[in-house]
Formats: structure tokens, C-alpha cells, sequence
């Protein structure tokens, strides 16, 4: 058997279980089968780049190509993969349709307990659907 | 001959120098000629901060959410007035009338602009048009800007702005506590091709703005007119903004 | 390492072959009072860890206050933005001079007395260069950015050669103590001292054998010269933090100069205070002798009458200039809000240290640290006039505002200096504060390296004895 078994097997059982509480305490909780529910604008059309695309690297578009041209270089205007232009703003063209930061951006964010520090400056969008 | 390791260390150091030495020259290089070049004239004679007008200061600080903090310590300010004889103090006869005359102040954007020398991380440059921004996300807060500047002309967020700020214009950004601001020639307005918000609400029309690069440009012919004068322009700086008395 | 030979035979035949060794016989009471201290916690020494310690975590609950609700918590404002932080930062890496001026420049010109120094003077310098550093973190608006100036540096700020200067100096000064400490780490790897893995590792394998002692001897000799300029440089570019701004009093080309002699005065006030501290407390009045109290002591009335000429220069050429903007700030200094701390900072610099250092009979171990402690007081207002009164300018005094720091940047100047404190009583427990290789170098090849070089002064006869 395992030397000192008796204080080392109570000790693993222990840790794995702080381990993974956080887990257990959802499945508790009943939200295990939690989904974010994304609602945007009414008469919301496309984004400035697709679903998959903007799910995996909406921050890189904002901080590296928009932040970059707009903030540095003065230059505001952005050609999308699919050909079309815009205007490179945060409230203009992003939150003018992602309008309520509850219904939209915290879904996925809470759920992920990611928190992004924009809201600390550019104003959080609570307009209604 | 093969090489040894002496030899690899001094060309190495060599070839990082040389590496080294491209950027470090390109800091000292000086702008080439800018197409536009922004400048603004505030014509003395007709501002009636004297009589106690503000309007200029109101509407900058509403709508770029410049937060009130109350009192001089923590305050923050895009305009603001101070007495003639110390805005101008190298004047030494003024009339009575005007020596304590508020005077209207802003950051002067210069063209050779101390601040703009001395940020550490680039948080503060001189755009081609003259405009001297700042990038609020990346500025360190070290202040070493507002040591650079010989007028006065940068604020400190000592707290953060949205504990006092009480109407939040969601047009335009708030800033956090611990950067640094100022005046910034209202560029959201002039890339959409309007004059900053502060000259456009002037009730008197005290303050002139335009393009000193445009041959035949109003501003020229006010600057070439009148008699105009900057601050301190002793300092090399080369402002941007002139004053008519 | 050879395991077929024991150490104490190892030893005895180097000794005997007249090689100066790492180690030495076993049960050696010899350099004893040196490495005492070693392992060994008195009932003191936790009562006074204890207190630092309550020092330090006010610091910190100061800070965790500060970066919570932002700086306005401290006395700083919009006109004077620069206040108490970049004074602890200025004065520390003043302090840190210390190590440059006394391992270096003494260990350069072969000034005997300097052995029992160097040590303790190394370790202020890496000290004081850490908490200089960590003040200018303090002072920041937004700490958590801190690497945007290693991300985006702007070769052209003062700001950032002070970075690199640092970088380089405590580098340096790092590999200069960690290798004047190899010999002795064996020292006590040899004597057994506890943890033994610990001192096994970091003596990397030092035997004492020639071969090792010649690299030694050169690699010390080399790092000491390397450390003077870069000494030199990294005073002058934090000078250049200020003399590079066009802001009245600070655009000074004196002030690169005036920084470094004010750096190596006040350093070499730590350092007197530092080894009477450390002599009285593990008893080592036979290593430390008033002969090097005396000579530091020459040493610093040396650089107050070179302050003096400096601070003097700077003074009347501003004054006899007349330039309105400087004259504001001077008057300022000399009768205005901030002429208590001029006078002061005069005061405790000169007045006080310079009769005390001038007589031979006060020039000993109590009088070299009341100098000492006046010099440290007075050079911290220093740093404090020259960055505070020119922000009452800004070229526009709107009612010359006084600065008043709060307990929150009082609360951090007292961690520091705790914290330095702490840090430096912690090393000597793990190593000794005083290089036994060196001692032991001295007692063994001082006199005949001085014969040696003596001879060569004089006219070709042997010296008389």
C-alpha cells in the first residue's frame, strides 16, 4: 500500500474536491446547462465581420487593427474581409447595434468571468432592444 | 579561419549597434512638412471673460466629460482663465483694467512640443496636423508630460472621473484615474470637418481656427493684420495658438 | 570536486604551498565574530525585525489604499505633480553611490581600510537601487502598465536611459556582490553552516585553487571598473530627468554634476551609519576601527565642501542672472513657503557635519554618525528643494500652492527605509556583513604588495623595516 496512505489519500480526496468545487457549486446552483442568449438591436443586420470570426478575435480587431488606425494614425476608416467599409468606432458602429451591454456583451463575459477594462472609459451602452 | 568567440561577441555587438543605431538616429529626425497645419487665434479684445462668460470652458468640459473634482488640487481643466499679467508676464506696463483680466487658456499645441520629448512610452505625440494627442491607453500616469509642458497646460486624473462626473456625454469616452489629459483641439470634430466645439460656441465669435498651411486662409489674414501674441514663444516650443490683444 | 583528499588536508596543503584559500583548518576560531552572526536570531534582533515589520505593512496598506482610490490620496496636485516618490527615488539611488564609490574606486587605488567596507557597501547599493526603482512605481498613475515602457520606449526620454541606466547599474552591482561573496559562501559551506544545500550552491564550486583566485582577482578588478562610469551615468541621467524639461531652475546644465556629488555624500553618509550600526550590534570593534571612521569621515567632509561649491555655483548664477521665472523659485527658496526646508536641508548638510568632521578629535565613531544622520535628513530635503519649489512655477504661479504629503506617502518613506533595514539585517544573518576573504587577503598579502609598490617609489634601496 501506499506509505502513509492513511493521511495521504484523505489529503488528494480533499484537494481534488476544493479543486473542482467551483464546479460542483454550479451544478448545485441548477446552471450547468447555462447559455448565454445574445439578443441584439431590432433591426440589426451584419456585423462588420462574421459571427465565428468576431467571437474568437473581437478584442485583436479592437486593440490592434481599430485602436492602432484610429488612435494613432488618425485613420478611421476600415475595409471588412467581405469588402465593405466602415467607420472605425467603438460607439458608432459596434455599440450602435450591440446597444445593450446586459443583453449582449455581459452573456458571454459573466459567463467566462472575463471582465475587459474598456468599460472603464468608453461609456457601456444600455439602450433598448 | 574560424570564427571564435571573441570574434562573434564584437561582431555581434557590432551588428546590434549598427541595429540600435537606425531607430535611436530616427528619434531625432524631425517631421517631414505636414500638409495641414491647425492653429487657433483668440482675439482678446472681444472675449468677455471679463464679465464673467464661460462658455467656451462649459461646453469643451461637457461634452469630453472633464470631470469637477472641486477645489485647485485634484481639479482638471481643458480651458481655463488666468490674469493677464501672469499669462503675459513679461509685459511690464498694463493698465490697471487689464492686469487682472481673465485670459483664456488652452494647451497651445506645439509644433516643437516639450511634452511630446519627454514621454517615456509614447503616449503623447504630434500628429502631422499639428494636433498634439494622447493615447489614454497607454499612458503610465508618470506625469514626466506635465513636467515637460512650460505652460500648465495638462491634468492628472488623482481620482477616478466617474465618481464626480454627473451628466456622461455617451458620445465621447471618459478617462480612468491615473492619466494624464488635456485639450485636444476637439480632432473628433475636426476629422469629421467642424471647428472644435469651444470656438464654435463662443457667443462674441472671439476665436478664429483654420488651417495655417491654406494659402489665402482667413486665419493668415488675421495673423499677418493684427497684432498677435503667443506665450512665451522664447521657449522654442512653437505654439499653435495666438493671441490678439 | 575531488572526494578522495578531505577538505582539512585539501587546506592545510594549499596553505602550506602558500596559496589563500576559501577554506580554512576546521574549528578555526580565527575571523570567528565574522561569520557568528550567521544562523543566529537573538531575542533583538526579532523584537526589532518585528517592528520593521510593522512598518512595512502600514506601507503596504498605504499603497493598497493608494491604488485603489488613485493618487489624489496624496498630497500631490495639479500643480505640484512630483512630490515625496520621486524624492525617495532621487534620494535612494543616491544612496546607492555607495557601493560604487567604496567597493570601486577604493579597491581601484588600493586603499587598505577599505576591506571591512565593502561588503556592507555593496549591499546598500543593490538596496537603495531596488527601492528607487520601487518608488517610481509608487508614484505611477497606472502601476499595472508598467511594462508599457518596455513595450513602447521612446529613445529620446530621459525617462527611459534612466531605465536602462538602472538596468546596467544593478546588474552590475548584483554580479559584483554576489562574486566578492563566492569566497566567503565556501567559507561557510566549509564550516558547515546551516542550510548546507544553500551555501553548497551558490559557492559554485570555489575551492580556492590558483587558477580560480587569479579569475577572481581579475573579474573583481574588472567589474570594479566597470562599475565607476556607470555610477557616474546613472546619476547623471536621472539629473537629465530634469535638466532636459525647459522649467526654471531644473533646465540647469549643474545639475548633472550636483546630482552625482550629492549621490556619493549622501552614500557615503549610509555607509558610515551602516557599518557603526553593524559594528556595535555583532561586536565587531576589532575589525572596525576608528581609522576607518575617520577616514570615511575625511571622505565625506570632503564631498560636503564639494556640495557646498556645487549648491553655491548653482545659487549665484541663478541669482546674479536675474531671470524672472528663476528668481521666482529662488526667492521661494530662501524666504518664501519652502525656506524652512532650504535652510534646513543647509543646516544638516553642512553646518552641522562639516565642524564635526573638521576636528580630528570628533571625527570618530560617534561623531562620523551624527554627521552621517544629519548629512541623510539634510540630503532627502535636498532632493525635496529641487524637485518641489520649481512646480510652484510652471511659468504661471497662480498663488504658489505648498505641497503637504499626506500619511500615505510618510506611511511608504517609512516602509522604505524599514524595508532597507530589514533587508540588510536579513543578509547578515545569511552571510557575513564583513568579507572574511578579503580580511584575510589583507593580513596575508597587503604587506608585501604595499612593500612591493613602496619600493618603487623610492630611490633603489631596500626599505628599512
Amino acid at each position: 500500500m501506499i506509505y502513509d496512505g492513511k493521511k495521504i489519500i484523505p489529503g488528494l480526496l480533499l484537494f481534488v474536491s476544493l479543486l473542482v468545487s467551483p464546479v460542483l457549486f454550479t451544478i448545485a446552483r441548477g446552471k450547468a446547462a447555462y447559455v448565454p442568449k445574445l439578443e441584439l438591436k431590432a433591426g440589426a443586420k451584419e456585423c462588420v465581420e462574421s459571427a465565428e470570426y468576431m467571437r474568437r478575435n473581437h478584442m485583436t480587431l479592437l486593440k490592434n487593427v481599430w485602436r492602432e488606425s484610429a488612435v494613432r494614425r488618425g485613420d478611421r476608416t476600415y475595409v471588412s474581409s467581405s469588402g465593405k467599409t466602415y467607420t472605425i468606432s467603438l460607439t458608432g458602429t459596434c455599440l450602435d447595434c450591440h446597444s445593450n451591454k446586459a443583453q449582449f456583451c455581459d452573456q458571454c463575459h459573466n459567463y467566462v468571468a472575463n471582465k475587459p477594462v474598456c468599460w472603464d472609459c468608453h461609456n457601456a451602452p444600455e439602450g433598448n432592444n | 579561419m574560424p570564427l571564435t568567440r571573441r570574434g562573434f561577441l564584437s561582431q555581434g555587438g557590432l551588428i546590434l549597434f549598427g541595429l540600435a543605431s537606425r531607430p535611436l538616429l530616427g528619434a531625432f529626425r524631425r517631421t517631414a512638412a505636414a500638409t495641414k497645419r491647425w492653429a487657433m487665434v483668440v482675439d482678446l479684445a472681444k472675449c468677455t471673460s471679463a464679465k464673467g462668460c464661460r462658455e467656451c470652458i462649459k461646453v469643451c468640459h461637457d461634452i469630453h466629460n472633464v470631470p469637477d473634482f472641486g477645489g485647485a488640487k485634484n481639479e482638471i481643466k481643458w480651458i481655463w482663465t488666468a490674469p493677464y499679467e501672469k499669462v503675459f508676464p513679461e509685459q511690464e506696463h498694463i493698465g490697471e483694467a487689464l492686469r487682472e483680466e481673465p485670459t483664456v487658456l488652452f494647451c497651445n499645441h506645439c509644433d516643437d512640443p516639450p511634452c511630446v520629448k519627454v514621454c517615456p512610452t509614447g503616449s503623447t505625440w504630434r500628429r502631422d496636423d499639428g494636433v498634439v494627442m494622447i493615447d489614454y491607453h497607454r499612458c503610465i500616469g508618470c506625469r514626466y508630460c506635465m513636467a515637460g509642458c512650460p505652460y500648465g497646460s495638462r491634468s492628472f486624473n488623482w481620482k477616478n472621473p466617474r465618481t464626480v462626473l454627473k451628466k456622461i456625454n455617451v458620445n465621447y469616452p471618459t478617462r480612468t484615474k491615473g492619466v494624464v489629459e488635456k485639450c485636444n483641439f476637439c480632432v473628433e470634430r475636426l476629422d469629421q470637418g467642424r471647428v472644435p466645439a469651444c470656438v464654435e460656441a463662443c457667443p462674441e465669435k472671439a476665436m478664429h481656427f483654420g488651417d495655417l498651411n491654406t494659402e489665402g486662409a482667413e486665419l493668415k489674414k488675421l495673423l499677418l493684420s493684427a497684432h498677435v501674441v503667443q506665450r512665451q514663444p522664447e521657449l522654442g516650443t512653437k505654439p499653435s495658438l495666438y493671441y490678439v490683444i | 570536486m575531488d572526494t578522495s583528499v578531505s577538505p582539512t588536508e585539501r587546506s592545510e596543503a594549499m596553505a602550506a604551498s602558500g596559496v589563500v584559500t576559501g577554506r580554512w583548518p576546521a574549528g578555526s576560531g580565527e575571523y570567528g565574530p565574522l561569520y557568528k552572526p550567521v544562523g543566529t536570531a537573538g531575542r533583538s534582533f526579532t523584537l526589532i525585525v518585528s517592528v520593521l515589520a510593522g512598518f512595512i505593512l502600514l506601507g503596504i496598506a498605504a499603497y493598497v489604499y493608494q491604488w485603489r482610490n488613485g493618487l489624489g490620496v496624496t498630497g500631490l496636485s495639479r500643480q505640484i505633480f512630483w512630490g515625496v516618490y520621486i524624492t525617495n527615488f532621487v534620494f535612494f539611488i543616491g544612496i546607492s553611490h555607495a557601493g560604487a564609490l567604496i567597493a570601486a574606486i577604493l579597491r581601484i587605488s588600493k586603499a587598505e581600510w577599505r576591506r571591512p567596507i565593502t561588503r556592507a557597501a555593496e549591499l546598500t547599493t543593490v538596496l537603495a537601487l531596488s527601492l528607487g526603482v520601487l518608488n517610481v512605481i509608487f508614484d505611477m498613475g497606472r502601476p499595472d502598465r508598467l511594462f508599457n515602457i518596455i513595450r513602447y520606449p521612446q529613445p529620446q526620454s530621459p525617462l527611459v536611459w534612466d531605465i536602462i541606466a538602472v538596468t546596467i547599474y544593478f546588474t552590475a552591482s548584483c554580479s559584483y556582490l554576489y562574486l566578492a561573496l563566492i569566497p566567503d559562501i565556501a567559507f561557510l559551506r566549509d564550516h558547515g553552516t546551516k542550510p548546507k544545500w544553500l551555501y553548497q550552491i551558490l559557492s559554485v564550486g570555489w575551492n580556492g585553487t590558483e587558477k580560480q583566485l587569479r579569475i577572481f582577482k581579475k573579474a573583481s578588478f574588472f567589474m570594479a571598473i566597470l562599475v565607476v562610469p556607470i555610477a557616474v551615468t546613472v546619476h547623471t541621467v536621472i539629473s537629465f530627468i530634469f535638466a532636459m524639461t525647459i522649467q526654471p531652475m531644473w533646465h540647469s546644465a549643474i545639475l548633472a554634476p550636483y546630482f552625482v556629488t550629492g549621490a556619493i555624500f549622501s552614500g557615503i553618509a549610509a555607509i558610515i551609519l551602516a557599518m557603526a550600526v553593524v559594528r556595535k550590534a555583532y561586536r565587531l570593534e576589532n575589525y572596525v576601527k576608528p581609522a576607518h571612521f575617520n577616514n570615511l569621515g575625511i571622505l565625506l567632509m570632503v564631498m560636503a565642501l564639494l556640495w557646498l561649491y556645487f549648491t553655491i555655483a548653482e545659487n549665484l548664477t541663478a541669482f546674479y542672472g536675474r531671470e524672472p521665472a528663476d528668481m521666482t523659485i529662488f526667492w521661494n527658496k530662501l524666504v518664501g513657503a519652502y525656506a524652512p526646508h532650504h535652510w534646513a536641508m543647509f543646516v544638516l548638510c553642512f553646518i552641522i557635519p562639516f565642524p564635526i568632521l573638521c576636528l580630528r578629535r570628533t571625527r570618530a565613531v560617534l561623531g562620523t554618525s551624527v554627521a552621517s544622520v544629519s548629512v541623510l535628513i539634510g540630503m532627502w530635503l535636498e532632493r525635496y528643494t529641487i524637485i518641489v519649489p520649481t512646480l510652484t512655477s510652471q511659468r504661471l504661479a497662480l498663488g504658489q500652492p505648498v505641497y503637504f504629503p499626506t500619511w500615505v506617502e510618510w506611511s511608504i518613506l517609512a516602509a522604505c527605509i524599514s524595508f532597507f533595514i530589514l533587508l540588510f539585517m536579513v543578509f547578515t544573518k545569511i552571510f557575513p556583513v564583513i568579507s572574511i576573504s578579503e580580511i584575510r587577503e589583507g593580513e596575508h598579502e597587503a604587506l608585501a604588495d604595499f612593500r612591493e609598490r613602496l619600493e618603487t617609489y623610492f630611490p633603489g634601496k631596500p626599505i628599512k623595516s
